[in-house]
């Protein structure tokens, strides 16, 4: 499910079975010299967010994507905005990001930390089966959440 | 009144002019945004063609993914990637959405070793015979759908989806 009106509907109507909400957290660099990676990695993580999405449509919810800057004390951000989420009608919460300093913080949920590739040069079906394989990578942190309850 | 136009009126008949092309051209695009375009082909007998080679298929159904070119979805057009379980029963190509009807995930075939011969729905144990036929039991309430095929020079095209008419 997205976060639209619509999804939202359909979450509202089947909580019991959509119980994982998926919260893209995404740095945006603001000097001239680390934009390009910056773009590049939150196309990544966006990409790979919808490729999830499909695949898991009746069982997560994706929020918007959080964004922040390098001067963003992450520490702070975790504690607050983000902690927030300790409190949601959602059973497992995950965060997915290519930023691996959350990797180290605590949140109310899982990390999952993928390194970035960029995407930007690659037909759809190649873009396609390097999301999958980064998605296989991944399915086990979701799979091994969702069989603890 | 004189028949000439009034500085006043002309400049709100222009401004209303403007507006109201305003709000179509915000209009438009939002009205597409808002009917579902991924799973909608262009219209009637509109198929896209996958790599999928009829001769290869066999009983077992098999993963082909298809690209709908230059789908336009709002402001810009994007390419989108589209899945479907092929087999042979016979002679007829059957092709199946992988849409889980329940609420919508991505199915596969033997996706659960402990359930072969079957479509498996990762999300809460949804299954479905090959034919596509909901196991009952397991949370989906209805068949997968069906898409129309058309076999083009030995290869194998698709068009919209209907509703399952194998079960
Ligand atoms: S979405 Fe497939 S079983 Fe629930």
């Amino acid at each position: 499910m997205n976060w639209t009106g619509k999804d939202m509907d359909t979450y509202l109507l089947q909580k019991e079975y959509i119980d994982t909400l998926v919260i893209p957290l995404v740095k945006v660099e603001t000097k001239m010299d680390n934009m390009k990676t910056s773009a590049s990695s939150t196309e990544f993580v966006m990409h790979l967010a919808s490729l999830i999405e499909t695949q898991f449509k009746g069982r997560m919810m994706f929020a918007p994507p959080f964004a922040y800057t390098p001067e963003t004390d992450q520490q702070h951000m975790a504690q607050t905005t983000l902690r927030e989420f300790s409190t949601t009608t959602f059973k497992h919460v995950f965060f997915l990001t290519t930023d691996h300093t959350w990797t180290a913080m605590e949140l109310p949920g899982q990390v999952i930390w993928m390194p970035s590739i960029p995407l930007e040069n690659m037909d759809a079906s190649l873009r396609n089966s390097i999301l999958e394989d980064q998605l296989r990578q991944a399915l086990p942190k979701f799979t091994e959440e969702w069989s603890k309850h | 009144m004189s028949s000439k136009v009034s500085r006043r009126q002309f400049l709100s008949y222009t401004l209303m002019g403007v507006g109201g092309f305003m709000v179509s051209a915000t209009l438009m695009p939002m009205v597409r945004f808002a009917v579902d375009p991924v799973l909608q082909p262009k219209g009637e007998g509109d198929f896209i063609p996958t790599p999928q080679k009829v001769d290869e298929l066999t009983e077992t159904p098999v993963r082909v993914d298809f690209t709908i070119k230059d789908r336009k979805d709002g402001w810009y057009k994007s390419d989108v990637s589209n899945t479907a379980w092929v087999y042979k029963e016979g002679d007829t190509v059957i092709a199946l959405s992988p849409v889980c009807k329940h609420l919508g995930c991505t199915v596969n075939w033997e996706g659960d070793e402990k359930h072969k011969n079957e479509f498996f729905c990762p999300c809460h144990n949804g299954r479905y015979e090959k034919n596509g036929k909901n196991i009952p039991g397991s949370p989906p309430l209805g068949p997968l759908d069906e898409y129309v095929v058309e076999v083009v020079d030995g290869y194998v095209h698709l068009g919209k989806t209907v509703p399952n008419t194998l079960v």
